[in-house]
């Protein structure tokens, strides 16, 4: 199959994810395998700065954060040719402990294929390269969480 | 010519604003637009020393030539996915 046949998922929601339906949605006939990473809100943290969260609020750059989901599920597939498909969702708004905030998913016809290692990708360059930013909302007050990637030039 | 500034996140609370409609000389790059903003903007010129850009929703870097009605973002690295690190 042509890989723009191939069904790639990239959105910002302010829906709750429905997991099970983007599931189905990168599922072919010929799948077999799917990796599915998904980070919630953690309300308690104990390693570093031990804290409690209230809430998370995301917000993001909508139209090019979309853009560069899109690039990132290129970049899966130049590196992984063997993924069939892809979904890329971040959620926005004010998210509470034990919360789905993202979900990348990967699907392949067998696990090996590099599907568990194209999703770890995907929610790496997410962090780097998306256009997502969230304030933490809790016991040390407001603070907005900010990376530390620089983006070069082509990305 | 005329640009829209979009800011977000920590940059937003700084200005105080969402965007800025702005006219700026042809030619202009993006390192003169930072000098500009710091000048007009004193609540932006901390901010302008670690900010990230994007030109038309791509990451745009000092040395960039802004072209006419381009749509302009100023931003810190960013933060998304989960609450995982």
């Amino acid at each position: 199959m042509q890989p723009s046949n191939l069904p790639t998922i990239f959105s910002i929601t302010e829906s709750e994810l429905d997991l099970n339906d983007l599931l189905a949605q990168i599922t072919l006939p010929n799948t077999g395998a799917a990796a599915i990473f998904t980070g919630m809100v953690r309300g308690e943290t104990r390693r570093g700065e031990v804290h409690d969260t209230a809430y998370l609020e995301y917000e993001a750059y909508v139209p090019m954060a979309e853009t560069k989901m899109k690039q990132v599920a290129d970049e899966i597939r130049v590196k992984w040719p063997a993924i069939e498909g892809i979904a890329i969702v971040q959620r926005v708004g004010k998210l509470y402990p034990q919360t789905p905030t993202v979900l990348i998913a990967c699907t392949a016809a067998h696990r090996d294929t590099g599907v568990f290692e194209a999703a770890r990708y995907g929610i790496d360059r997410l962090k780097e390269i998306v256009p997502v930013w969230k304030k933490e909302v809790g016991t040390n007050g407001e603070f907005w969480v900010e990376g530390d990637y620089l983006p070069k030039p082509g990305e | 010519m005329r640009v829209k500034l979009l800011f977000f996140a920590t940059l937003r609370d700084r200005a105080g604003m969402k965007f800025l409609e702005l006219e700026i000389p042809e030619g202009m790059t993006v390192q003169e637009l930072k000098d500009k903003i710091s000048a007009d903007y004193p609540n932006l010129k901390q901010s302008m020393q670690s900010v990230l850009i994007s030109v038309n929703k791509e990451y745009a870097f000092d040395e960039a030539v802004i072209p006419a009605n381009a749509e302009i973002a100023m931003f810190p690295p960013v933060s998304g996915g989960s609450w995982d690190s």
